[in-house]
């Protein structure tokens, strides 16, 4: 009892100064200005009809480009690597579907891409190769590169030629990137870079890489000194080196950098801007249905084995899986809205994010305990394969594109608490 | 939404922090000075609102009415102001006129009915329909917010015809939007909290196991929120909706509550301090109209049911937001 009343006595003496009439102060609080992060930040939003409209063509196209392959591949959704999938998506001029006209792109919104995206990654089609250049490379070279680089680039990301990867994380710096070493040297005729990236995902596969580097200071010197580049990986000094994970997979590589002179206009927007350049691709990065997706073959396969008179307790199981994902793709088409107005919601992406990455975590799990609590039934061999490639995989979901941590440290920023 | 609905839910918001203070709270509780309260607040004409304007309504849909609904819950509004503004709106779109000055409950299935004991009426299934009738409360008020475990149907006052099923649907997502409205004061208490209250020389807040917590609160809440927002959607109330919409309430409910008291620490939980008035009542609101497994159940064989090939059409056709 003795913790309780000192806590209790102590709190009533502290009131007495900071609360000194709290029936007013409740009820004449201005909530605007006290919750920074509320429903308000996700106004109820819609997909326009022009943009609807492109979702028939787009399922007809997944049908026929997946006619007969199995739950377990399509699994993979934009982990899967296929250059020719890819270039069909080109053909149709899907890739780059809001890049301009004139460079190449479909000249539509983000509400398109929404539509487009999300059909992609429900069908579990392999978007891997052009997915990080349509998603945040061509963009941020539309919005930050110099006219040379958006004619040359661009239009050849759009036709399925160049595929892209991220350069950020390196051995020492995880989800600490203010602190990345890698160095880009001023010499004459352009930059001299060195150093080491590393999770850089499908680098083996990829022409080019937007890398994040220093350029100036020190990793004392954090955010200020860093600099985005267009790194030819087909330039000498780069060496690039799979990371096989315990599964077999290798999508991620390691990536060296040893004296590799880029020429001049290898640097993207301005020296010094590196760490503003990239947050304004995270919200991009973070809002999409790629965030709450990644699991969604695996559900639509179960239920579909469950057929029309479930066990109570499986319905029970889907039901709160769905309603779960119900408000996250409410989110993610209201963040499309408020990027479409040229807004750049960062925390209300982080908030979506993290709750995103969990459902996708939780579905295996869900599916893993509901086809084992019957373990006298023999289950669907193509479910269990599908089961067993996402339960190997589901405990990374939440590192991808910011740690769990770290966007949990950013919605509290957004709540004001740091 | 359009600004006039925010300019309604604003006005309503000024009429609540003028009438419903914490005292007004706990003197209700006691069962004091609630025949006035209710008064003051059927004066406003707010729950009226639903009513068109020739009745002396505002005319407004269920879209509309959801920020008014939330804004009772933020607000803590001890009397079944949310149920009796749908209420009367349900009756009114059946042509049968609100019984003046009565405040109305949901009957039906539930281990407990929230406002029970400060209601005349209550709307409850029929054979053929739904009967309001008038009310009386059965067995303990559990939770000491003047519910009771059920009502005792008297005289029926008018018989509407429909689906017997709209009470229980309109319960639930009234109790859904009400507990996304306490939930966000809840959030916004425990904020305060964690930046008021010091300890190891540092204010709470700037812990980082606390702000982590906190951010998991502001998730949940959000997304309850969100989803409520979802069942209000449209003419009436869909079972899909509002099954995702109570069934994410109700899990929502367990991981705010119980972050939100280990933010406050013991303090949070006794008489003096408000914290409690909120997450008694969201507790109560879980028990009620059905629990997570109960929706998530529908929601589930609803999901089997239905036509979509994929969840993501399911998502997209059902459960998608509507804007005017």
């Amino acid at each position: 009892m003795l913790p309780l009343q000192t806590s209790r006595g102590a709190c009533s003496a502290k009131r007495v100064q900071l609360w000194p009439n709290q029936a007013s102060r409740l009820t004449t609080v201005n909530r605007e200005t006290f919750v920074s992060l509320t429903l308000q930040n996700f106004p109820p939003a819609t997909i326009p009809p022009h943009a609807e409209a492109l979702r028939g063509e787009v399922k007809a196209f997944i049908a026929e480009q997946l006619a007969g392959v199995p739950a377990h591949v399509r699994a993979r959704t934009w982990s899967g690597f296929d250059a020719e999938f890819s270039r069909a998506m080109a053909a149709r001029g899907w890739i780059g579907i809001t890049l301009p006209r004139e460079y190449g792109g479909g000249g539509l919104d983000a509400f398109a891409r929404f539509v487009l995206v999300e059909e992609l990654l429900a069908a579990g089609a392999p978007v891997a190769a052009h997915w990080i250049g349509d998603r945040q490379s061509a963009p941020l070279l539309l919005h930050y590169g110099t006219e040379e680089q958006r004619r040359t680039i661009l239009p050849r990301i759009c036709r399925g030629e160049l595929f892209f990867c991220i350069g950020m994380s390196e051995p020492n710096s995880g989800s600490d990137l203010a602190s990345v070493r890698t160095r880009a040297e001023r010499v004459p005729g352009g930059w001299k870079l060195n150093g080491q990236k590393i999770w850089t995902t499908y680098a083996h596969k990829s022409h080019y890489m937007i890398a994040l580097v220093r350029t100036s200071g020190t990793s004392e010197d954090r955010q200020n000194g860093l600099s985005q580049f267009l790194v030819d990986l087909s330039l000498p000094g780069v060496t690039v080196r799979p990371i096989m994970l315990g599964t077999g997979d290798t999508d991620f590589n390691e990536v060296f950098f040893d004296n590799v002179l880029l020429p001049e206009d290898a640097l993207v927007g301005t020296e010094g801007q590196g760490w503003k350049q990239v947050n304004a691709e995270l919200a991009f990065e973070r809002s999409g249905p790629e965030r709450i997706y990644s699991s969604l073959v695996l559900l639509d396969l179960w239920a579909s084995l469950l057929g029309a008179s479930p066990d109570p307790a499986d319905a029970a199981r889907l039901g709160r899986l769905v309603a779960r994902l119900a408000p996250l793709r409410e989110m993610s088409v209201a963040t499309t809205a408020l990027l479409a107005q040229g807004k750049s919601p960062l925390t209300e992406a982080a908030l979506f994010k993290d709750m995103g990455t969990e459902i996708e975590q939780q579905i295996p799990a869900e599916i893993a305990d509901a086809v084992a609590a019957r373990p006298d039934l023999a289950a669907d061999p193509e479910l269990l394969r599908t089961l067993a490639y996402l339960m190997q995989l589901n405990h990374v979901f939440s590192l991808r594109g910011g740690t769990r941590e770290i966007l949990r440290g950013m919605i509290a920023r957004g709540l004001g608490l740091r | 939404m359009s600004d006039e609905d925010d300019f309604l839910a604003e006005a309503f918001r000024r009429q609540l922090a003028s009438v419903i203070t914490t005292e007004a709270i706990r003197r209700a509780e006691r069962g004091k000075g609630t025949a006035d309260l209710w008064r003051e607040l059927d004066a406003s004409g707010f729950a009226d609102a639903m009513l068109p304007e020739e009745q002396g309504g505002a005319g407004i849909g269920l879209t509309q009415a959801f920020p008014l609904i939330l804004a009772a819950g933020e607000a803590c509004v001890p009397l079944p102001f949310a149920e009796t503004l749908v209420a009367r709106g349900l009756l009114t779109a059946h042509g049968v006129a609100p019984p003046s000055g009565g405040a109305i409950v949901f009957g039906g299935a539930s281990p407990v009915i929230p406002g029970a004991r400060f209601a005349s009426h209550a709307l409850v299934p029929s054979a053929g329909g739904l009967h309001l009738v008038l009310s009386s409360p059965l067995g303990d008020d559990l939770f000491g917010t003047g519910g009771a475990t059920g009502v005792a149907p008297g005289e029926v006052v008018a018989s509407l015809p429909g689906d017997p099923e709209t009470v229980i649907l309109a319960a639930a997502a009234v109790a859904a939007g009400l507990m996304a409205g306490a939930m966000g004061r809840v959030m916004e208490m425990s904020l305060r909290h964690a930046g008021e209250r010091q300890q190891f020389g540092r204010s709470l807040g700037k812990f980082q196991a606390i702000q982590q917590q906190l951010a998991v609160l502001a998730e949940q809440v959000i997304s309850a929120q969100v989803a409520a927002r979802t069942a209000f959607f449209g003419a009436g109330f869909d079972p899909v909706r509002v099954a995702a919409a109570k069934c994410r309430a109700n899990e929502a409910a367990t991981v705010v509550c119980n972050i939100a008291h280990a933010v406050h620490g013991a303090i949070g939980a006794t008489a003096e301090f408000d914290l409690q008035l909120y997450t008694r009542r969201i507790k109560q609101w879980q028990l009620a109209y059905g629990s997570d497994s109960h929706w998530a159940a529908r929601l589930g064989r609803s999901r089997l049911e239905s036509r979509a090939p994929l969840t993501s059409d399911f998502l997209r056709l059902r459960l998608g937001a509507e804007v005017a």
